[in-house]
């Protein structure tokens, strides 16, 4: 029995100790090649949002530097801490996790490995009470959804303004996930934005509760639209996908989030994008250069991290022009949307 | 034919044993040949996949720097919550119910946990902790008591019934830590942690930093909640075979008629047979708010633990035994998924084909064991004891108990 223990430890001890030396210097020869692990959230990689384009910035990453990449999705909440835990153990350079949903997953497994570097897509590693837990090897890639939203504001608020819209009763919606300050900028860009461009204009917001359920974002867009608003905005991922359906079947205007979403039904005029590609892609290109910081990094339009798509409409030139007058005014920080909604 | 009778081939004891573990091995056999040729067939390599599996749920046999003790940690994680949650369901089975409430029920033991545990934060462990357990316990047992006594009364589906509280449960927690009174503070979905004195140790302490197999050991997150599981497994089976409400409610599984003949109260068996259902499906989702998360957190909307737990009572053939053995298997499956994906590139979904294709072939024996009753089909055996009730799951169940 003892013999066998030992045998146990014994092999366990050489695994490891061929996983730190392979983990140290994996590509031999003087060039290291990098092992970056990515965590999807409970989305999946073909969630047409964050986690696919967080993938999309990785694999460009890998053409970019050759690095190794590896990919793990979470399936539910539980696999958080557990798959965030297994890059870590195995030492990768840089663990990325998409989204929101991970905080607490991160602050805790960030806590237990100080000398692995982490980045997470729009949050922080925090405590169980959802206080920033500050941790030097987490660095936090956060967006400026307002500047996104604002942009699909201009779009909504100037086709009322000029009745370019279906209906016309300078009415617009806004259906949410859940009230968290990520949907929040979103909304908050986007009514101050329409409110800029038709001031006569009514936002109607509402919440699903829920991110994955397209059935309970197709009712709360129902409601908007028999209360004639005749643009819908979607800030809830696999959710919202209910909203621009519903807004195909009422045959009004949709707006799609985070990724351009021109293909998830006819009635989607334009996308907010939050260019989570780029995020991860800067991520990882700064570990590769040895200049990974912890702490806050924004992206925005100023630096080409958030934006605008025009999907299945075709822009008039005024609408144009306003739109590039925005968004070179919020580049400049001239104009700055709010982050609260107004 | 000859007259004396052959010699068995096996001892009696060893042949029930390989007639019990023949249908689930068969099963889960089948099922990995199958997503072998799955995986094959879209391109991958099934040997590295179930290689990189066996990795991450067992620890064995890993090439790419796990550690295989953090593996099976991991696996124990996910086997705590399908033992108690596989118990809740498979004791109905044995009466005749259909249990698919278990996630239902646990979603509102893990509630009650949290509320009681944030309530009385400041009180010590020796009294908290059994408060926690014994609350989820007691909302698991109401919640499924509430389809015990429709369908008692009313002989309103079991079936029907707990699928819809499953819903009530879900977006009950919706509200609570959305918006509701237990939410942490607005914007955020989770709500505050339960007091320390209501948290289930873990087995390793956890600190991160005291090193233990290369890894802090705050990385090993085995909790004491396993003693729980094993220990509610160890009750099941007492119940069921060595008390006399054990006996009733087998009596009413095999047949309503002939246990009310034999003078058991079939409402009654039937309403605390739920009762104590729920209240295993309720420590189940205690034990994972004391013992993992602390507090409640959206990771619960995505929860599967209450359904997996039917394929683990199916899969274990409603033994106290079988449960454990089928639970490990799924949190192994469930843990390896992760390291398949990141070691072999198979996409971690396989896992669910998997455990699909385990129910499917265990369904399809279930035909097979329903044909056997009927005359001239098959040898006219009786069920093993092993099984679940099958045939009035499927027949008498689904009346409403006629009692005078």
């Amino acid at each position: 029995m003892v013999h066998k223990r030992f045998k146990f430890l014994g092999v366990a001890a050489v695994v490891l100790l061929m996983a730190m030396a392979c983990g140290g210097n994996s590509g031999g020869g003087n060039t290291k090649q990098y092992k970056i692990g990515l965590v999807t959230d409970i989305g999946g990689l073909n969630d047409k949002s964050f986690n696919h384009l967080a993938f999309v910035g990785l694999e460009k990453a890998k053409t970019d530097f050759g690095i190794k990449d590896d990919v793990t999705e979470s399936h539910s909440g539980n696999d958080y801490v557990p798959n965030l835990t297994s890059f870590a153990q195995k030492n990768y350079d840089l663990v990325i996790g998409v989204g929101f949903l991970m905080q607490e997953a991160m602050g805790t497994v960030s806590g237990r490995f100080p000398n692995i570097h982490f980045a997470i897509i729009d949050g922080a590693g925090t405590d169980d009470k959802g206080n920033d837990l500050k941790h030097a090897n987490v660095q936090s890639l956060y967006f400026k959804e307002q500047d996104a939203g604002a942009m699909v504001g201009v779009i909504a608020g100037w086709l009322e303004k000029n009745s370019k819209a279906k209906k016309n009763k300078h009415v617009i919606g806004a259906v949410g996930g859940i009230s968290i300050p990520p949907v929040n900028h979103y909304i908050a860009g986007y009514k101050w934005a329409a409110t800029m461009e038709d001031p006569s204009i009514k936002v109607l917001v509402g919440y699903s509760n829920d991110f994955t359920d397209p059935a309970k974002c197709k009712g709360v867009a129902q409601s908007q639209i028999n209360q004639n608003a005749d643009v819908e905005f979607q800030v809830a991922g696999g959710c919202g996908l209910g909203v621009l359906q519903a807004a195909g079947q009422a045959g009004v205007y949709s707006i799609g989030v985070d990724a351009d979403q021109k293909d998830a039904d006819p009635s989607v005029i334009a996308s907010a994008l939050k260019k989570v590609d780029v995020a991860t892609y800067t991520a990882i290109k700064n570990v590769v250069n040895g200049q990974f910081q912890g702490g806050a990094l924004t992206f925005s339009i100023a630096n080409a991290g958030a934006g605008y798509q025009v999907d299945n409409l075709s822009v008039p030139a005024e609408l144009q022009t306003e739109l590039n007058s925005v968004e070179a005014k919020i580049k400049a920080g001239t104009l700055t949307p709010p982050a609260d909604i107004p | 034919m000859s007259t004396r009778p052959r010699p068995p081939l096996m001892p009696p004891i060893v042949r029930r044993l390989v007639r019990g573990l023949g249908m689930p091995l068969g099963s889960v056999l089948l099922a990995f040949v199958l997503g072998g040729l799955i995986v094959a067939a879209t391109g991958g390599n099934p040997f590295s996949a179930y290689a990189a599996l066996v990795c991450g749920g067992f620890g064995i046999g890993c090439t790419q720097g796990e550690n295989p003790a953090l593996q099976i940690s991991n696996t124990i994680v996910f086997v705590i919550p399908l033992i108690t949650a596989g118990v809740a369901v498979a004791l109905p089975f044995r009466a005749g119910l259909f249990n698919i409430g278990a996630e239902g029920q646990l979603l509102a033991g893990s509630i009650a946990c949290t509320a009681v545990g944030i309530k009385f934060s400041s009180l010590p462990a020796p009294i908290l902790l059994p408060m926690v357990l014994i609350s989820g316990m007691v909302a698991g047992a109401l919640w499924a008591g509430v389809a015990g006594v429709l369908k008692a009364t009313i002989g309103a589906h079991e079936v029907v019934t707990t699928i819809m509280m499953n819903y009530i449960a879900q977006w009950l927690l919706r509200y609570l830590i959305i918006g509701g009174p237990l939410q942490l503070a607005p914007g955020t979905s989770k709500s505050s942690p339960i007091g320390p004195g209501a948290r289930l140790a873990t087995i390793l302490p956890n600190d991160n930093s005291l090193i233990i197999l290369g890894l802090p050991s705050s990385v090993f997150r085995v909790h004491t909640g396993l003693f729980i599981a094993l220990a509610a497994a160890a009750v099941f089976a007492f119940l069921l075979w060595r008390t006399s409400l054990g006996y009733e409610i087998r009596a009413v599984g095999q047949s309503q008629k002939a246990a009310r003949y034999a003078g058991v109260s079939v409402r009654r068996t039937i309403i605390v047979t739920m009762l104590i259902a729920g209240a295993f499906s309720g420590l189940a989702g205690a034990i994972e708010i004391a013992g993992v998360d602390h507090n409640l957190t959206d990771k619960y909307f995505s929860d599967t633990t209450g359904f997996d737990a039917i394929a683990v009572a199916l899969l274990g053939l409603g033994s106290a035994v079988g449960i454990v053995l089928a639970a490990i298997l799924f949190g192994a499956l469930h843990a390896g998924g992760a390291v398949m994906q990141a070691d072999a590139n198979i996409s971690g979904n396989l896992v669910f084909v998997l455990q699909a294709l385990i129910l499917f072939s265990i369904a399809a024996n279930f035909v097979g064991a329903i044909r056997q009753r009927i005359p001239g089909l098959g040898r006219p055996t009786a069920l093993p004891p092993e099984m679940p009730p099958a045939a009035p799951l499927m027949t008498e169940a689904a009346a409403p108990p006629a009692e005078a």
